[in-house]
Protein backbone atom coordinates (compact mmCIF):
# COMPACT_ATOMS: atom_id res chain seq x y z
CA UNK A 1 0.00 0.00 0.00
CA UNK A 2 3.00 2.44 1.05
CA UNK A 3 4.96 1.16 -1.77
CA UNK A 4 2.45 2.09 -3.99
CA UNK A 5 1.36 5.35 -3.11
CA UNK A 6 5.44 6.46 -3.46
CA UNK A 7 5.62 5.37 -6.85
CA UNK A 8 2.48 6.98 -7.72
CA UNK A 9 4.08 10.00 -5.76
CA UNK A 10 7.05 9.17 -7.93
CA UNK A 11 5.28 9.53 -11.19
CA UNK A 12 3.26 12.65 -9.96
CA UNK A 13 6.96 14.14 -9.62
CA UNK A 14 8.47 12.99 -13.35
CA UNK A 15 4.88 14.27 -14.88
CA UNK A 16 5.55 18.13 -13.11
CA UNK A 17 9.04 17.92 -14.55
CA UNK A 18 8.41 17.42 -18.15
CA UNK A 19 6.45 20.50 -18.02
CA UNK A 20 5.21 21.64 -21.30
CA UNK A 21 6.12 20.19 -24.77
CA UNK A 22 3.65 21.90 -27.14
CA UNK A 23 5.59 23.93 -29.29
CA UNK A 24 4.37 27.56 -29.81
CA UNK A 25 5.07 27.12 -33.71
CA UNK A 26 1.66 29.35 -35.08
CA UNK A 27 2.36 32.50 -32.80
CA UNK A 28 5.88 32.49 -32.35
CA UNK A 29 8.18 31.46 -35.10
CA UNK A 30 10.18 27.76 -35.66
CA UNK A 31 13.06 28.21 -38.08
CA UNK A 32 14.32 24.57 -39.30
CA UNK A 33 17.19 22.98 -38.87
CA UNK A 34 20.58 24.25 -40.86
CA UNK A 35 20.45 21.95 -43.81
CA UNK A 36 16.50 22.00 -44.44
CA UNK A 37 15.82 22.18 -48.05
CA UNK A 38 13.18 24.73 -48.48
CA UNK A 39 11.64 26.41 -51.74
CA UNK A 40 14.58 26.69 -54.22
CA UNK A 41 15.81 30.22 -54.97
CA UNK A 42 17.05 30.75 -58.68
CA UNK A 43 19.97 33.74 -58.85
CA UNK A 44 19.27 35.26 -61.94
CA UNK A 45 22.28 36.84 -62.23
CA UNK A 46 24.49 34.19 -61.79
CA UNK A 47 22.20 31.77 -64.16
CA UNK A 48 23.76 31.13 -67.92
CA UNK A 49 21.04 28.73 -68.57
CA UNK A 50 23.42 25.30 -69.88
CA UNK A 51 20.02 23.61 -68.84
CA UNK A 52 22.06 21.22 -66.35
CA UNK A 53 19.23 21.62 -63.54
CA UNK A 54 16.71 20.35 -66.10
CA UNK A 55 18.54 17.17 -66.81
CA UNK A 56 19.18 16.04 -63.22
CA UNK A 57 15.88 17.15 -61.67
CA UNK A 58 13.58 13.65 -60.88
CA UNK A 59 10.16 14.89 -61.39
CA UNK A 60 11.10 17.05 -64.40
CA UNK A 61 9.57 20.38 -63.56
CA UNK A 62 12.58 22.25 -65.03
CA UNK A 63 11.84 23.00 -69.04
CA UNK A 64 13.37 25.25 -71.46
CA UNK A 65 11.63 26.71 -74.05
CA UNK A 66 13.99 28.75 -77.17
CA UNK A 67 11.73 31.52 -78.91
CA UNK A 68 12.37 34.67 -79.66
CA UNK A 69 15.71 35.49 -79.45
CA UNK A 70 15.34 34.24 -75.43
CA UNK A 71 15.68 31.04 -73.82
CA UNK A 72 13.04 30.75 -71.12
CA UNK A 73 13.52 28.25 -68.31
CA UNK A 74 10.58 27.53 -66.09
CA UNK A 75 10.42 26.29 -62.93
CA UNK A 76 7.05 24.96 -61.87
CA UNK A 77 7.65 23.66 -58.56
CA UNK A 78 4.38 22.38 -57.78
CA UNK A 79 5.80 19.05 -57.81
CA UNK A 80 9.19 19.93 -56.63
CA UNK A 81 10.62 16.77 -54.22
CA UNK A 82 13.13 19.13 -52.89
CA UNK A 83 16.16 16.45 -53.20
CA UNK A 84 18.43 19.79 -54.13
CA UNK A 85 20.07 17.57 -57.21
CA UNK A 86 19.08 21.21 -59.47
CA UNK A 87 21.95 22.84 -56.46
CA UNK A 88 24.19 20.10 -56.66
CA UNK A 89 24.85 19.87 -60.12
CA UNK A 90 24.59 23.91 -61.25
CA UNK A 91 27.81 24.68 -62.21
CA UNK A 92 27.24 29.07 -61.73
CA UNK A 93 26.15 28.47 -57.98
CA UNK A 94 22.95 30.01 -59.12
CA UNK A 95 20.65 27.60 -57.20
CA UNK A 96 20.12 27.68 -53.34
CA UNK A 97 17.58 25.68 -50.99
CA UNK A 98 15.83 28.45 -49.03
CA UNK A 99 14.44 27.74 -45.26
CA UNK A 100 10.85 28.42 -46.77
CA UNK A 101 8.31 25.61 -46.01
CA UNK A 102 5.21 28.67 -45.50
CA UNK A 103 4.58 27.99 -49.44
CA UNK A 104 0.95 26.80 -48.99
CA UNK A 105 -0.94 28.45 -51.97
CA UNK A 106 -4.63 28.20 -53.24
CA UNK A 107 -3.16 28.27 -56.91
CA UNK A 108 0.08 26.37 -57.89
CA UNK A 109 0.65 28.54 -60.44
CA UNK A 110 2.26 30.78 -57.12
CA UNK A 111 4.89 28.27 -57.29
CA UNK A 112 6.46 29.42 -60.55
CA UNK A 113 10.37 30.68 -61.32
CA UNK A 114 10.61 32.23 -64.94
CA UNK A 115 14.15 33.02 -66.32
CA UNK A 116 14.90 34.51 -69.72
CA UNK A 117 17.89 34.91 -70.99
CA UNK A 118 19.07 35.93 -74.39
CA UNK A 119 20.41 33.99 -76.88
CA UNK A 120 23.32 33.43 -79.44
CA UNK A 121 22.55 31.79 -82.63
CA UNK A 122 25.06 30.69 -85.32
CA UNK A 123 26.41 32.99 -87.76
CA UNK A 124 26.60 30.61 -90.56
CA UNK A 125 23.01 28.49 -90.50
CA UNK A 126 21.16 30.57 -87.50
CA UNK A 127 20.21 27.92 -85.53
CA UNK A 128 21.07 28.26 -81.43
CA UNK A 129 24.16 27.94 -79.85
CA UNK A 130 23.48 28.77 -76.69
CA UNK A 131 22.35 31.92 -74.34
CA UNK A 132 24.95 34.67 -74.56
CA UNK A 133 26.05 34.29 -71.12
CA UNK A 134 27.51 30.61 -71.44
CA UNK A 135 29.03 31.97 -74.98
CA UNK A 136 30.84 34.82 -72.64
CA UNK A 137 31.95 32.28 -69.59
CA UNK A 138 33.93 30.07 -72.44
CA UNK A 139 35.30 33.42 -73.95
CA UNK A 140 36.31 34.28 -70.62
CA UNK A 141 37.71 31.47 -68.95
CA UNK A 142 38.82 29.22 -71.48
CA UNK A 143 41.70 30.69 -73.48
CA UNK A 144 43.60 31.55 -70.32
CA UNK A 145 43.09 27.60 -68.90
CA UNK A 146 43.75 26.25 -72.27
CA UNK A 147 46.53 29.10 -73.29
CA UNK A 148 44.35 29.14 -76.69
CA UNK A 149 45.29 32.41 -79.10
CA UNK A 150 42.00 34.68 -78.63
CA UNK A 151 41.68 34.77 -82.41
CA UNK A 152 40.88 30.86 -81.94
CA UNK A 153 37.61 31.62 -80.28
CA UNK A 154 35.78 33.31 -83.04
CA UNK A 155 34.79 29.64 -83.62
CA UNK A 156 31.79 30.41 -80.57
CA UNK A 157 28.89 31.33 -82.24
CA UNK A 158 29.36 29.08 -84.85
CA UNK A 159 26.91 25.54 -84.11
CA UNK A 160 28.01 21.89 -83.97
CA UNK A 161 27.37 21.28 -87.38
CA UNK A 162 28.69 24.34 -88.91
CA UNK A 163 31.98 23.61 -86.81
CA UNK A 164 32.23 20.12 -88.49
CA UNK A 165 31.70 21.60 -91.99
CA UNK A 166 34.87 24.70 -91.39
CA UNK A 167 36.67 22.68 -89.64
CA UNK A 168 36.49 19.55 -92.94
CA UNK A 169 37.03 22.45 -95.56
CA UNK A 170 39.68 24.34 -93.41
CA UNK A 171 41.62 21.10 -93.75
CA UNK A 172 41.00 20.57 -97.13
CA UNK A 173 42.10 23.96 -97.70
CA UNK A 174 45.23 23.23 -95.63
CA UNK A 175 46.29 20.17 -97.07
CA UNK A 176 46.02 21.72 -100.71
CA UNK A 177 48.37 24.37 -99.54
CA UNK A 178 50.83 21.56 -98.57
CA UNK A 179 50.72 19.94 -101.71
CA UNK B 1 -21.62 36.58 -50.10
CA UNK B 2 -20.18 33.19 -49.73
CA UNK B 3 -17.07 34.33 -48.31
CA UNK B 4 -18.80 35.26 -45.55
CA UNK B 5 -20.38 32.15 -45.05
CA UNK B 6 -17.37 30.12 -45.25
CA UNK B 7 -15.77 33.01 -42.86
CA UNK B 8 -18.69 31.97 -40.54
CA UNK B 9 -18.96 28.42 -41.24
CA UNK B 10 -15.15 27.49 -40.18
CA UNK B 11 -14.94 29.73 -37.47
CA UNK B 12 -14.90 27.27 -35.02
CA UNK B 13 -13.62 23.46 -34.92
CA UNK B 14 -12.80 21.92 -38.27
CA UNK B 15 -12.47 18.19 -38.40
CA UNK B 16 -10.72 16.88 -40.83
CA UNK B 17 -11.18 13.49 -42.66
CA UNK B 18 -7.84 11.96 -44.17
CA UNK B 19 -7.63 10.55 -47.67
CA UNK B 20 -4.84 8.55 -49.05
CA UNK B 21 -4.77 8.42 -52.90
CA UNK B 22 -1.46 6.75 -53.15
CA UNK B 23 0.77 8.13 -51.07
CA UNK B 24 4.25 6.87 -50.32
CA UNK B 25 2.95 7.74 -46.62
CA UNK B 26 5.46 10.07 -45.98
CA UNK B 27 2.97 12.63 -45.92
CA UNK B 28 0.69 10.83 -43.66
CA UNK B 29 3.28 10.39 -40.86
CA UNK B 30 3.58 14.44 -40.84
CA UNK B 31 -0.01 14.58 -40.86
CA UNK B 32 0.10 12.25 -37.66
CA UNK B 33 2.90 14.32 -36.03
CA UNK B 34 0.53 17.30 -36.61
CA UNK B 35 -1.89 15.59 -34.18
CA UNK B 36 0.99 14.53 -31.86
CA UNK B 37 1.06 16.85 -28.52
CA UNK B 38 4.13 18.53 -29.61
CA UNK B 39 2.30 20.52 -32.35
CA UNK B 40 -0.71 19.44 -30.75
CA UNK B 41 -3.41 20.86 -33.71
CA UNK B 42 -6.56 19.66 -31.42
CA UNK B 43 -5.50 23.32 -30.06
CA UNK B 44 -7.00 24.99 -32.86
CA UNK B 45 -10.26 22.41 -32.91
CA UNK B 46 -9.11 20.91 -35.64
CA UNK B 47 -9.28 17.07 -35.18
CA UNK B 48 -9.06 13.56 -37.27
CA UNK B 49 -12.36 12.23 -37.74
CA UNK B 50 -13.26 8.32 -38.75
CA UNK B 51 -16.09 9.26 -41.44
CA UNK B 52 -16.51 11.66 -44.11
CA UNK B 53 -19.96 12.48 -43.79
CA UNK B 54 -19.11 14.23 -39.76
CA UNK B 55 -16.11 16.09 -41.43
CA UNK B 56 -15.65 19.54 -43.01
CA UNK B 57 -12.52 19.02 -44.48
CA UNK B 58 -10.98 16.46 -47.22
CA UNK B 59 -7.09 16.51 -46.18
CA UNK B 60 -5.99 14.37 -49.33
CA UNK B 61 -2.03 12.99 -49.56
CA UNK B 62 -0.82 11.43 -53.03
CA UNK B 63 -0.59 11.34 -56.86
CA UNK B 64 -4.68 10.62 -56.94
CA UNK B 65 -4.51 7.00 -58.60
CA UNK B 66 -6.54 5.87 -61.38
CA UNK B 67 -7.75 3.16 -59.05
CA UNK B 68 -8.50 5.56 -56.48
CA UNK B 69 -10.13 8.07 -58.49
CA UNK B 70 -13.67 7.00 -58.01
CA UNK B 71 -13.03 6.46 -54.32
CA UNK B 72 -12.19 10.16 -53.82
CA UNK B 73 -15.22 11.22 -56.02
CA UNK B 74 -17.35 9.41 -54.00
CA UNK B 75 -15.93 10.61 -50.80
CA UNK B 76 -16.48 14.55 -52.17
CA UNK B 77 -20.08 13.99 -52.01
CA UNK B 78 -20.40 12.28 -49.14
CA UNK B 79 -18.96 15.38 -47.20
CA UNK B 80 -21.73 18.14 -46.49
CA UNK B 81 -21.54 21.32 -47.65
CA UNK B 82 -19.77 23.64 -46.80
CA UNK B 83 -16.52 21.58 -47.32
CA UNK B 84 -12.72 22.53 -47.87
CA UNK B 85 -10.16 20.41 -50.29
CA UNK B 86 -6.44 20.71 -48.20
CA UNK B 87 -4.38 18.92 -51.02
CA UNK B 88 -0.98 17.88 -48.39
CA UNK B 89 2.34 17.39 -50.68
CA UNK B 90 3.79 17.73 -54.21
CA UNK B 91 1.90 14.61 -54.98
CA UNK B 92 -1.35 15.84 -54.81
CA UNK B 93 0.04 19.79 -55.55
CA UNK B 94 1.17 18.94 -59.13
CA UNK B 95 1.75 15.14 -59.40
CA UNK B 96 5.12 14.78 -57.86
CA UNK B 97 7.36 12.12 -59.51
CA UNK B 98 4.45 10.46 -61.22
CA UNK B 99 2.87 13.94 -62.93
CA UNK B 100 3.14 11.94 -66.73
CA UNK B 101 2.08 8.69 -65.57
CA UNK B 102 -0.19 7.07 -66.85
CA UNK B 103 -1.11 4.99 -63.24
CA UNK B 104 -2.03 8.58 -61.82
CA UNK B 105 -4.65 11.63 -62.35
CA UNK B 106 -1.10 13.95 -62.26
CA UNK B 107 -2.39 15.44 -58.86
CA UNK B 108 -5.86 16.40 -57.21
CA UNK B 109 -6.30 19.64 -59.13
CA UNK B 110 -7.39 17.31 -61.74
CA UNK B 111 -10.09 15.80 -60.16
CA UNK B 112 -11.72 17.82 -57.35
CA UNK B 113 -12.11 21.58 -56.80
CA UNK B 114 -8.88 22.40 -54.47
CA UNK B 115 -8.67 24.84 -51.54
CA UNK B 116 -5.74 25.15 -50.85
CA UNK B 117 -1.88 23.34 -52.02
CA UNK B 118 0.58 22.40 -49.53
CA UNK B 119 3.69 21.44 -51.28
CA UNK B 120 6.49 19.43 -50.08
CA UNK B 121 8.12 16.07 -50.07
CA UNK B 122 6.65 15.87 -47.54
CA UNK B 123 6.01 19.32 -45.71
CA UNK B 124 6.98 19.94 -42.29
CA UNK B 125 4.18 19.62 -39.75
CA UNK B 126 4.78 23.69 -39.68
CA UNK B 127 3.65 23.94 -43.09
CA UNK B 128 0.51 21.88 -42.41
CA UNK B 129 -0.57 23.69 -39.91
CA UNK B 130 0.17 27.04 -41.88
CA UNK B 131 -1.87 25.73 -44.92
CA UNK B 132 -4.76 24.58 -42.97
CA UNK B 133 -4.73 28.28 -40.93
CA UNK B 134 -4.39 29.94 -44.60
CA UNK B 135 -7.45 27.52 -45.59
CA UNK B 136 -8.99 29.42 -43.02
CA UNK B 137 -8.32 32.93 -43.53
CA UNK B 138 -5.90 33.47 -40.46
CA UNK B 139 -2.46 33.76 -42.09
CA UNK B 140 -1.81 35.43 -45.48
CA UNK B 141 0.13 33.48 -48.33
CA UNK B 142 3.69 34.14 -48.52
CA UNK B 143 4.92 32.53 -51.72
CA UNK B 144 4.68 34.36 -55.25
CA UNK B 145 5.43 33.52 -58.65
CA UNK B 146 8.97 35.07 -59.60
CA UNK B 147 10.17 36.18 -63.05
CA UNK B 148 13.45 37.49 -64.26
CA UNK B 149 14.72 39.03 -67.62
CA UNK B 150 17.68 39.44 -68.74
CA UNK B 151 18.42 42.99 -70.41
Amino acid sequence: MFKHAISELKEVILCLKAGQVTLGYPFEPHPPESGFRGLPRLDGDKCIGCGACANACPPRLISLDDQDGYRTIDFALARCTYCARCRDVCPQQALAMSDQFETATPSPGDLHITIKLRLVRCRECGAVVGTRRAVNKVLNEIPEKLGLPPEKMDWLDVCLSCKRVRALREAVLMAEVDS
Amino acid sequence: MSNRLLDWCFKKSIWVYHVNTGSCNGCDIEILDVLTPYYDCERFGIKLIHTPRHADALLVTGPVTRQVRERVLRLHQAVPDPKLVIAVGSCPTGGGIWHDSYATCGGLGNVLPVDIYIPGCPPRPEAILYGVAQALGLVPKHVEARTYVEE
